[in-house]
């Protein structure tokens, strides 16, 4: 039976939601195995650090699970046969909630950046104001 | 070994019992699955053989009827067993290479990711491996000798660490290696993670770069290679580093073909990943 995704990018853990964010993404570029996945994630410039393989794995059945992604057996032409997984259209809808919750924070980051180096300038200048008594 | 995971065993003369050859390093996994699988089928007999992955496929090759093989190598089904003998075989999981100890290991209170390698080789210490003729765990731990030589910047650790373990420290597969710690007969032995965890030993965690578990790795693990037995007699292969990979599949002349199948759907499907799991392989 399929669990019901919340549709909350903010539930869990900030590293774990980002797996999933980032996964989704991926995935929506291309369908993979988790191998593949996992070599993609490492090269990609948006992840921190070394993916877990057991929490990409965890990640990958949850989401199944879940009805965000499908998966099939796909034999490989001269290997083995390994789980493809592909994008839901319902894991495409929390990929969309994911950009624009990335959206939102990357817009109150950009204004605690702008507000930090406006006090930042302010602080200098009263430095140097004091430098000058 | 013939066992009844149901209670009863219901067997007709001539008859064939349902059959299956596995990795030793799958004993547990593959008994769990069976109880399920047995709770299915009422009466269902069942013939179980654990043995080295390779030796598991030299036992097809030599003309043995099993319904099912599973193997701790992916890649040992396409080097001996497919298409002739296997048509498809499935990745269900995949694991990393440890180091198993317990509390009366020598000088265990001070081992750790950077030093193992001195602990191993200082007197008196004595470490385990299996063979890597017969099981990919054996070929594997050379492989991880010869990475962390060039991991760590240490000319000839691997060579060190091989005649530090002498043959009489080197079993047929990892689960007799194992027991050879479980009996205090090593204080160390290189073991896939799960099989640490199931024994309860403790465990020392390899840096990712050498235990084989990490497909970022691929290339860097590819540089490490391993001359084992091949497929005939005399044959000699060179077998290079990869990410550890478990496959199972169906050998072409199974007798019960549509039970076997049964089988691998549950093993590799979600009750079998949560198997796996609660085994400590990480399912995929």
């Amino acid at each position: 039976m399929k669990k019901e995704h919340t549709g909350d990018p903010h539930a869990g853990p900030l590293p774990e939601r980002l797996l999933q964010a980032h996964l989704l993404l991926l995935l929506a570029e291309n369908p993979a195995h988790g191998y593949e996945l996992i070599q993609r994630l490492n090269e990609a410039d948006f992840a921190n650090g070394e993916a877990d393989v057991a929490t990409v794995y965890r990640h990958l059945r949850r989401m199944d699970q879940e009805g965000l992604l499908a998966s099939r057996w796909e034999a490989g032409a001269a290997g083995p046969a390994r789980r493809l997984y592909t994008l839901t259209p319902r894991g495409r809808e929390v990929l969309d909630a994911w950009a624009a919750s990335v959206q939102e924070q990357k817009e109150k980051l950009e204004s605690f950046l702008r507000r930090y180096g406006a006090h930042k300038k302010g602080g200098e200048a009263r430095e140097t104001g004091r430098g000058g008594d | 070994m013939h066992r009844n995971y149901t209670g009863v065993i219901k067997v007709l003369p001539g008859e064939r019992p349902f059959r299956i050859i596995h990795a030793g390093a799958l004993r547990r996994p593959i008994e769990r699955c069976l109880t399920l699988f047995g709770g299915r089928h009422a009466g269902l007999a069942v013939e179980v053989e654990g043995a080295g992955s390779r030796e598991c496929a030299r036992r097809v090759l030599a003309g043995g009827e099993y319904d099912v093989i599973a193997l701790a190598d992916q890649a040992i089904f396409a080097e001996m067993l497919v298409p002739e003998f296997v048509e498809d075989y499935f990745v269900f999981a995949t694991d990393q290479i440890v180091i198993g100890y317990n509390r009366t290991s020598r000088a265990c209170a001070a081992i750790g990711p950077e030093n193992w390698m001195d602990v191993l080789l200082a007197p008196g210490v004595s470490y385990a491996r299996s063979n890597h003729n017969l099981d990919p765990c054996g070929y594997r731990t050379l492989m991880v000798w010869q990475l962390a030589e060039k991991f760590y910047g240490r000319p000839g650790l691997f060579a060190a660490l091989d005649a530090g373990c002498p043959p009489a420290h080197v079993y047929p597969k990892s689960i007799d290696a194992a027991g050879a710690l479980l009996e205090g007969k090593v204080d160390y032995a290189f073991l896939y993670s799960s099989v640490a965890e199931q024994l309860g030993f403790m465990r020392l965690i390899l840096p990712p770069q050498i235990n084989l578990s990490h497909p970022a790795y691929a290339e860097y693990y590819a540089t490490a290679a391993v001359r084992v037995e091949g497929r005939a007699p005399g044959e000699q292969t060179t077998i290079r580093g990869k990410p550890i990979e478990f496959a199972a599949g169906v050998p072409r002349n199974a007798p019960h073909p549509g039970l076997a199948g049964e089988f691998v759907a549950l093993l590799t499907g979600p009750e079998g990943h949560a198997i796996l799991e609660q085994c400590g392989l990480i399912p995929c």
